[in-house]
């Protein structure tokens, strides 16, 4: 039940991605693109930075004992927009968009099931599969 | 010969958004939730910023100029990575992922039904009507999945 819920919520909140990717992609026309992305981080680092500062347990140190490859999630969201800044012009948004979320379920399905990058294993099964194959049908279907 | 080397450009980029789930669901059960999603923030503004200085042609409005509507992007983004540091240790990369996407997908289709955030109406039909209840299907999956796995441990 617990695990519904938290399904939910990551639900909910990739709902709130496309609203950011629905302002970001006018503002990016306007400004350009690196400059609408660098204030989505910008405004993200302050607004959490203020979170951290009044949280009751922070730990900030604590990032700073971890092995150092664990600290690379932020350098993979640039290598991202720069991607997609490069692709969209030159095959169009769509074909972006599909190729771009292929990648991102057969990579997850892949981390999973080798539990590479130090996470659990868990194993592809039917239901899995089953989840994939309806994604990319209704990539097809819209 | 360049179509290829661009589809093989966007795959890596998926996976590397994957992959980015994944470090920072491991770093966050190490530190803490706002502690992840605050270092890639910051690490993402400081290198977007070295890009943007060097690399960015110059337009003619800038972020200063732009309606302020258009900046409330990153309370979004915040969310967001806040919701996948959290689940990705409970749930899986697969199943945050999954749950991702199917919302991203479902939102893009109200978005365009109802022409929200000055974009062109794009009525609903029988087609996407069959592709929003294929994405809850594929949630419903990945949560049976996770449920029958999760069973023999407990």
């Amino acid at each position: 039940m617990q695990h519904a819920l938290i399904l939910v919520g990551v639900l909910i909140a990739g709902m709130g991605l496309s609203v950011e990717a629905g302002l970001l992609g006018p503002l990016g026309e306007q400004v350009g693109h690196l400059s609408a992305t660098l204030s989505i981080f910008m405004v993200g680092a302050l607004l959490l930075s203020l979170a951290l500062l009044f949280s009751p347990k922070r730990q900030l140190g604590a990032l700073f004992k971890q092995p150092r490859w664990l600290l690379t999630g932020g350098v993979m969201g640039p290598i991202y927009v720069i991607i997609l800044t490069l692709a969209t012009p030159l095959v169009g948004v769509g074909m972006t968009m599909v190729g771009i979320l292929r990648g991102q379920v057969a990579a997850s399905l892949a981390i999973d099931h080798f539990g590479w990058l130090g996470s659990e294993r868990r194993q592809v099964d039917g239901y899995r599969l089953g989840a994939l194959a309806m994604i990319l049908a209704a990539l097809w279907l819209m | 010969m360049l179509l290829p080397i661009v589809f093989a450009l966007l795959l890596a980029g998926g996976a590397v958004l994957a992959a980015q789930s994944s470090i920072n669901g491991r770093l966050g059960a190490h530190t803490g939730v706002l502690e992840s999603a605050w270092l890639t923030f910051a690490v993402g503004a400081v290198l977007t910023f070295l890009l943007m200085f060097f690399f960015e042609p110059s337009h003619e409005a800038t972020l200063f100029s732009v309606p302020k509507w258009q900046l409330t992007g990153a309370l979004f983004g915040v969310v967001y990575m806040l919701a996948i540091v959290f689940a990705v240790p409970r749930v899986g990369t697969a199943a945050a992922t999954v749950a991702v996407i199917s919302g991203q997908l479902l939102m893009s289709l109200l978005i365009d039904h109802f022409g929200w955030l000055n974009n062109a109406e794009r009525a609903l039909d029988g087609s996407r009507y069959l592709a929003m209840v294929l994405l809850l299907l594929a949630i419903v999956l990945i949560y049976l999945s996770h449920r029958r796995s999760a069973r023999p441990a407990s």
